[in-house]
């Protein structure tokens, strides 16, 4: 029957040997917890090996009162320069794929007083209009009051929470990504309750390339000045022969240090991606 | 102090190049092609004085950040990291060197930007050889993976970005295989440090998740160097790849893969567990000779000269993942001094075709005629390396055959040995077949002469030197095996 019903489908036909493929995958999965620990298992390997170094010395080893950001940025923070070297790479991988340097063919100005709108085709350029005419996206949306009141409230207070969930990363839960994510949208926010071009010109493609790339500069710097200073490399117990802190907490310092960098990258590298998928990699109209 | 520090400036150096010509790509553009080009002599440097090391004094082991190895991560080094590590910056080197001209042919504009990308690929290559952690391991190899389908996206404005989603799916089904197998490695141990959990391992070695999670790596790091039923995304991703991507990607992507899987298979699970415990040894050479096999069949196939090379690679990485999986001294000596000599007659093949392509711009074998009158000495590297893949005693490609053939004899698979040598009369075929074209298919028109029109210098010297490191190779392949591949099986 199913077969029969594959034939007159061509479609179908793999549908049902890639559901034969997970079947196996599936059978194989299930073999192997037959061995697993048991669910929550205090003295598993996974809770038994490492874990207990890592609750109990972190704190006296770090000076970091989070856990997860002392592990994360301290004792496999090699890795997470790396995990930011992975988010760089994809903003640059979008800029290097999508970004198309050619004008559009066509621009849009609208005459505010009348309405009127007027199409100029093959301007290479934006016209020097004056203050009666808009620059105008090819579908044009009315003025809305209410979002972009709300939005220009907002967006500074939202970005105030990013910055604070940077700097809070070794005491609460957060940290570079997190707040770099919520940074970079609310840059989305504004591109979208204005237009993609007001985002562009306030905030210039150069100077996101150059963010996307310091950021990453910090973490990878930081690693290199422990170096300098005789340690391994991201060894930050070292800093203190240079920055005038309680030697106890120049770890913790050393992590903020890193944690900035990864905010900035992820923050340009957010808005990097946005602006060049929404605009097909032309910087002028998109969502 | 910068004597101890070796190992993480052979990564951190083309890293901090790659952010400095982002940086650069944007307000100097003229400092960015010499910042990538100093930062892999650096890494070159750094190289050399570490396999140096290595040999005077043993395994170095390097701490991340300062922490013991359990705790932090650990870059472990030794003989055969060293090699590998060696063999994947001069490539990056020479390739950087010896594709300017065709960067800038082909990418244009953009190329300022693509040497940080380019760079940033070199870092994934490098760090996964050097780690000794084997979620290090999945980190950089995402790098390198997202890096390498970005590159090839750039290539052919039709094919390439078709070629490269193909890649991006099956490759990222590769590598969630790895970090799962990972995973499972983890729950069972607790540990990701490779030597660390070699020691765990052995009180596990009935446990079923065990298994799995070895199943899982092998099958991950199998789809990523395209073993012959896991192998369809290459020819059309290797084919449709800008030429500097291409050089970079053939001879070295698949090579360093194959070395983590031998890293795997001798520093975590150990010789005991995959050949004592398990019974999967035979059924591997089986599907190796299989890969051989289809790969040289499938060469014949194709009437576009760069395609055709990227299924030699395909057969090729049969030759490795046999050897490696026979089991013994001679095959694993065999698999590793391949891993050497094919990146380099594989690097000089693509540097030869190159610089065809800057040339002619297509490679089909109709565009190929009157060659050898053209382009003689681009040709001459062409032949070198050819006669390496073939097996033509003084070039290197010969003496990693005949330790695989040794090893097969010694282990009864016959089936293998008899696989090397019909691909290596296959290879003979496919060879002499372009030779043929170069040399006698001119026209015959009498008025229509062929003028020689050879490629620029700075691409002819890296061709020349490759070319003739297949004939050095080959005539020292004795002392790498007793100094390098011997001491660390030991």
């Amino acid at each position: 029957m199913l077969q029969q019903y594959s034939e007159q489908a061509g479609g179908q036909k793999i549908e049902i040997h890639s559901s034969n493929h997970s079947f196996a995958l599936w059978r194989l999965l299930l073999y192997a917890t037959a061995d697993f620990p048991a669910w929550g298992d205090p003295n598993s390997p996974a809770n038994s090996y490492l874990s207990p170094h890592y609750i109990q010395k972190s704190i006296e080893e770090t000076g970091v009162p989070n856990l997860v950001t002392s592990v994360l940025a301290d004792y496999r923070g090699f890795d997470t320069m790396f995990e930011t070297a992975v988010v760089f790479c994809a903003g640059l991988a979008c800029f290097l794929l999508l970004r198309n340097f050619k004008q559009k063919e066509e621009n849009f100005y609208r005459h505010i007083p009348t309405g009127v709108i007027i199409q100029f085709k093959k301007g290479d350029k934006t016209l020097p209009v004056g203050k009666e005419f808009e620059h105008i996206d090819t579908e044009w949306i009315p003025y809305d009051l209410i979002i972009k009141t709300v939005c220009r409230i907002l967006i500074p207070f939202i970005q105030l929470y990013a910055l604070y969930v940077v700097a809070h990363g070794d005491f609460s839960p957060g940290g570079g990504f997190q707040g770099g994510v919520i940074f970079g949208s609310s840059l989305m926010l504004y591109a979208i309750a204005y237009n993609l071009r007001t985002l562009v010109q306030r905030v210039k493609e150069k100077l996101l390339g150059l963010f996307c790339a310091i950021g990453v500069l910090i973490y990878a710097g930081i690693g290199v000045v422990c170096m300098a200073l005789g340690g391994n490399f991201l060894d930050y117990g070292k800093l203190s022969q240079i920055l005038p802190v309680d030697p106890g907490h120049i770890r913790a310092y050393g992590m903020l240090g890193v944690e900035i960098g990864v905010g900035i990258t992820v923050m340009a590298a957010m808005v990097i991606i946005y602006v060049n998928i929404v605009s097909i990699g032309r910087h002028d109209e998109g969502l | 102090m910068i004597n101890t520090n070796y190992p993480a400036i052979l990564v951190l150096s083309p890293l901090l190049a790659a952010l400095m010509c982002s940086i650069f790509s944007w307000c100097a553009k003229k400092l960015c092609y010499p910042t990538a080009i100093i930062s892999l002599g650096i890494s070159l440097y750094a190289s050399i004085e570490v396999l140096m090391q290595v040999m005077d004094t043993g395994t170095i082991q390097y701490r991340m950040a300062g922490w013991a190895p359990p705790m932090g991560i650990e870059y472990r080094i030794d003989l055969l990291n060293a090699i590998v590590l060696l063999l994947v910056i001069s490539i990056a080197l020479i390739n950087l060197v010896a594709s300017y001209q065709s960067v800038n042919q082909e990418i244009g504009k953009k190329s300022n930007t693509f040497y940080a990308i380019y760079l940033l690929f070199v870092t994934g290559l490098v760090g996964i050889t050097a780690t000794g952690d084997l979620f290090n391991l999945y980190v950089l190899l995402e790098i390198t993976s997202l890096t390498s389908y970005a590159q090839i996206a750039m290539g052919d404005k039709d094919r390439g970005p078709l070629a490269s989603l193909n890649y991006v799916f099956i490759g990222v089904i590769g590598a969630s295989f790895y970090l799962l197998g990972v995973g499972y490695i983890y729950i069972m141990t607790g540990s990701l440090n490779m030597v660390d959990v070699a020691s765990l391992l052995p009180s596990l070695h009935g446990s079923s998740a065990v298994l799995v999670a070895f199943i899982f790596c092998m099958l991950g790091i199998w789809i990523k160097m395209a073993l012959f039923p896991l192998h369809v995304w290459l020819p059309n991703a290797y084919t449709y790849a800008p030429t500097v991507v291409s050089r970079i990607l053939a001879p070295l992507m698949t090579k360093v893969m194959v070395y983590v899987m031998i890293r795997l298979m001798i520093t975590v699970f150990g010789f005991e567990y995959l050949f004592e415990k398990l019974n999967l040894a035979e059924a591997v050479v089986w599907l190796a000779t299989i890969a051989i096999l289809a790969g040289a069949i499938m060469a014949m196939a194709q009437k576009d000269l760069k395609k055709m090379l990227t299924y030699i690679i395909v057969c090729e990485i049969g030759y490795m993942v046999g050897g490696a999986w026979l089991g013994n001294e001679l095959g694993m000596t065999g698999a590793i001094l391949h891993i050497v000599n094919d990146a380099l007659m594989t690097f000089a093949l693509f540097l030869a075709l190159g610089n065809i392509v800057y040339k002619l711009k297509s490679v089909h074998f109709d565009n190929l005629k009157g060659l050898f009158g053209k382009m003689p000495w681009t040709m001459a590297g062409f032949v070198l390396g050819a006669f390496s893949i073939i097996g033509i005693p003084p070039t290197c490609g010969f003496f990693s055959k005949w330790y695989l053939i040794l090893g097969a004899f010694e282990k009864g698979a016959y089936h293998f040995a008899g696989a090397l040598i019909i691909s290596s009369l296959l290879c003979a075929v496919l060879f002499f077949r372009i030779f043929e074209i170069g040399f006698f298919n001119n026209e015959h028109d009498e008025h229509n002469t062929i003028t020689m029109s050879e490629a620029p210098v700075s691409m002819l010297i890296p061709l020349g030197l490759v070319s003739l490191s297949l004939i050095i190779t080959g005539l020292y392949s004795s002392s790498i095996v007793n100094k390098i591949i011997l001491p660390f099986l030991q």
